[in-house]
């Protein structure tokens, strides 16, 4: 080696970035291989994570359903927090989902909000959180991370894809994009103990029951098309 | 048999004075034209005494805090002290409008001595911050006079017994005005001189009343004692001394009452889930506040907790004079439930329940919702929000559906205002409903929209297109 470089490392004045050592953060595998390696073993637990997307029914749903059915069917109550739209409990019974431990909750107004959220975490019974609480203060975000580490739950934030700029001390930040035919692709935007910048894409066919490829045979008759 | 009679010569104030934080003198008025019924010891200090004009006793103490009796009341106050006293007798009796009576030559040997016994109750006088004298008599009436006159000891003798109770002066005796009178003209002054006289003579001067007054006395009438059970029903009410504005103030005095609450259903080895509170204001309806707890729940903790959750969201509309406390539904406890033998683990029920409790206490019983399946086919009904608390519903294995179903429904279909990028599968046609006045035929596709999201759409009989879901 460089007789510079030995000096300079005897003296312990540079640092050798490979021996540094991932902080463990303990994580609720994802049920999806390819995105646990960028994650660093799943969904952290006792933290808050944000999914930055646009609008529903990109395969958001299909991306946590694994770890939901895995922590219901262990007895773990799972909270919906406000979310956009009904679940649906027939495709939930369908993946399997223990829908006794499924719980919605409607709040009127953000303080009821991020108060619900703060219980919901802190309580030994959640397994996972999701919410969708619209727009939030970076010091409110605060207030949950704490509240997350108190509890040992997955909570996952729900949030516009415009918020991505924002200033958040979530452990884990994700924008979702559709990506393609049928996939999702999931870039880190931040990740605690980890690097930034990895993306993976996550084919979610399976979503709405279609095989892997191109679907076929749908029946189309001499009806009208939908109006633009 | 013996009898222990508790004489409360200022109950009410007693009662009052429990509820109050500051220690400014306090006096109970009575009448139309207002009078000091009972003064308390601070302003008994001052010199107001008992019989004094209003108007006197505010010249004496200008800080004086009065109160209106209002009738009715001193009897819910002694219904309270008798269910305390329920707990250390099995029998005993409501002496209206100041007294209680108990029988105790049957919890001799349950105490271990009358000396026991007194001592129970005397200790349950104190913790209860209550002024009342004890005396013990072997009839009901004996035991009253005694105890009204003060005159009380802890003692089975006797003679004993009958020497206080013939040094009674004839003024303590319990005899009614002209009685009173007639026997002081003919030159006697205590009880044990009326006594003395033949029965004979006694009827022929005395009224009948007058007479069995004294027969009850020695025993040789029969009294009969009512015997008096708790109600079912825990019901506490408090007065405040001066109007409460800020629902912090409403804590202070209900956590008391809801420790009372807690040591009754300790008592009764019993739970309940749920509470009613009413605040009372000077004008306009009582405020009802109706708090329930997620499950069976005796901790005057969880209570105040709750109790505390919902003040903070409802401001009060108007100053409270008074509040009360009314739990009418026991639940009997179960074993099974609560922490482990050190007290470190809770169940994991208990906590859902605290958390369900806390929840529902802020947001409304209606915002927290569980999802149960339902056998339809029509989409919008395949579903049912259930109570959160509810029982759990049968997992029965799902029913294979023909297609597949998307995560999101949406509330209620949106037209669709676009053509398609992709038709991904279908037509899956649904035709369900007919018998209930509710019919569908729909076509139900799944496609992709322009800019990415899987939708579940359908086509009605009219040819119109919407939007019923999102494959999430």
């Amino acid at each position: 080696m460089n007789e510079l470089l030995t000096t300079l490392i005897q003296e312990v004045r540079v640092w050798p970035g490979h021996r540094h050592h991932r902080a463990r953060i303990p994580a609720e595998a994802t049920g999806y291989r390819e995105l646990d390696e960028p994650l660093g073993g799943g969904w952290p637990r006792g933290a808050l994570t944000e999914c930055l997307l646009d609008g529903v029914g990109m395969g958001e749903l299909q991306l946590v359903l694994p770890a939901m059915r895995r922590l219901s069917r262990r007895g773990k109550r799972v909270f919906w927090i406000n979310p956009p739209h009904i679940p649906y409990a027939p495709a939930l019974d369908q993946e399997d989902v223990d829908l006794n431990q499924v719980l919605v909750i409607r709040t009127n107004n953000r303080g009821d909000t991020l108060w619900t959220l703060e219980n919901c975490l802190r309580a030994p019974v959640t397994g996972l959180v999701l919410a969708w609480p619209g727009g939030l203060a970076s010091r409110e975000i605060r207030r949950l991370q704490l509240a997350a580490e108190a509890g040992r739950s997955v909570c996952i934030l729900f949030r516009d894809r415009r918020q991505a700029s924002q200033n958040s001390p979530a452990a884990l930040r994700l924008q979702l994009t559709p990506d393609g035919y049928l996939g999702l692709n999931i870039q880190v935007l931040k990740r605690r103990g980890g690097r930034p910048g990895q993306s993976c894409t996550l084919n979610t066919a399976r979503r709405a029951g279609l095989a892997q490829t191109e679907a076929s045979g749908v029946v189309q008759g001499p009806w009208t098309v939908p109006r633009e | 048999m013996l009898w222990l009679y508790l004489h409360f010569p200022h109950m009410l104030l007693d009662h009052l004075r429990r509820h109050r934080q500051s220690s400014r003198p306090l006096a109970i008025l009575s009448g139309q034209d207002p009078r000091v019924a009972q003064a308390c010891p601070e302003a008994r200090a001052l010199g107001i005494t008992a019989g004094m004009r209003l108007k006197t006793a505010l010249a004496l103490a200008p800080n004086l805090d009065v109160i209106q009796t209002q009738p009715g009341q001193d009897t819910q106050v002694l219904e309270a002290q008798a269910r305390w006293l329920y707990r250390c007798a099995a029998h005993i009796a409501l002496r209206p409008p100041d007294g209680l009576l108990a029988e105790v030559a049957s919890l001799q040997r349950l105490y271990g001595g009358l000396p026991a016994v007194w001592q129970t109750v005397a200790q349950a006088l104190e913790t209860h911050q209550l002024t009342a004298s004890m005396a013990i008599g072997h009839t009901p009436e004996a035991a009253r006079l005694l105890a009204r006159a003060d005159q009380g000891e802890c003692t089975a003798d006797t003679a004993r017994i009958r020497h206080r109770l013939t040094g009674l002066p004839l003024s303590q005796a319990g005899f009614d005005r002209t009685t009173t009178e007639r026997l002081q003209r003919l030159g006697l002054t205590r009880l044990g001189e009326v006594l003395a006289l033949p029965p004979a003579e006694l009827a022929r001067r005395l009224s009948p009343d007058a007479l069995s007054h004294l027969q009850k006395i020695q025993g040789t009438r029969p009294d009969p004692v009512q015997p008096w059970h708790p109600p079912h029903v825990f019901r506490q009410e408090v007065d405040f001394l001066q109007d409460i504005e800020q629902s912090q103030g409403l804590l202070f005095p209900l956590q008391r009452v809801l420790s009372e609450l807690e040591e009754e259903l300790r008592w009764r080895q019993q739970d309940t889930d749920s509470l009613h509170l009413s605040l009372r204001h000077r004008q306009g309806d009582d405020s009802r506040i109706h708090l329930r707890t997620a499950g069976p729940e005796h901790r005057a903790e969880a209570f105040l907790n709750l109790a505390r959750l919902h003040l903070e969201r409802h401001p009060l509309s108007a100053p409270v004079t008074g509040l009360r406390v009314c739990v009418r539904r026991f639940l009997a406890r179960d074993a099974s439930r609560g922490q482990d033998l050190f007290g470190k683990h809770s169940h994991p029920e208990e906590a859902w329940h605290t958390l369900a409790s806390r929840l529902q206490a802020r947001l409304g019983a209606s915002a927290l919702q569980r999802l149960v399946p339902r056998a339809d086919h029509r989409p919008e009904r395949a579903w049912a929000a259930a109570e959160a608390l509810g029982e759990p519903h049968q997992q029965r294995p799902a029913p294979v559906l023909p297609g597949h179903r998307p995560l999101w429904l949406l509330a209620s279909p949106y037209p669709l205002g676009e053509v398609p990028a992709a038709w991904l599968s279908g037509p899956e046609r649904i035709r369900s409903g007919w018998w209930d006045g509710q019919p569908v035929q729909r076509d139900y596709y799944v496609v992709q929209l322009a800019d990415g999201p899987l939708a579940w759409v359908f086509r009605d009989l009219r040819n119109d297109w919407f939007i019923h879901g999102w494959f999430g």
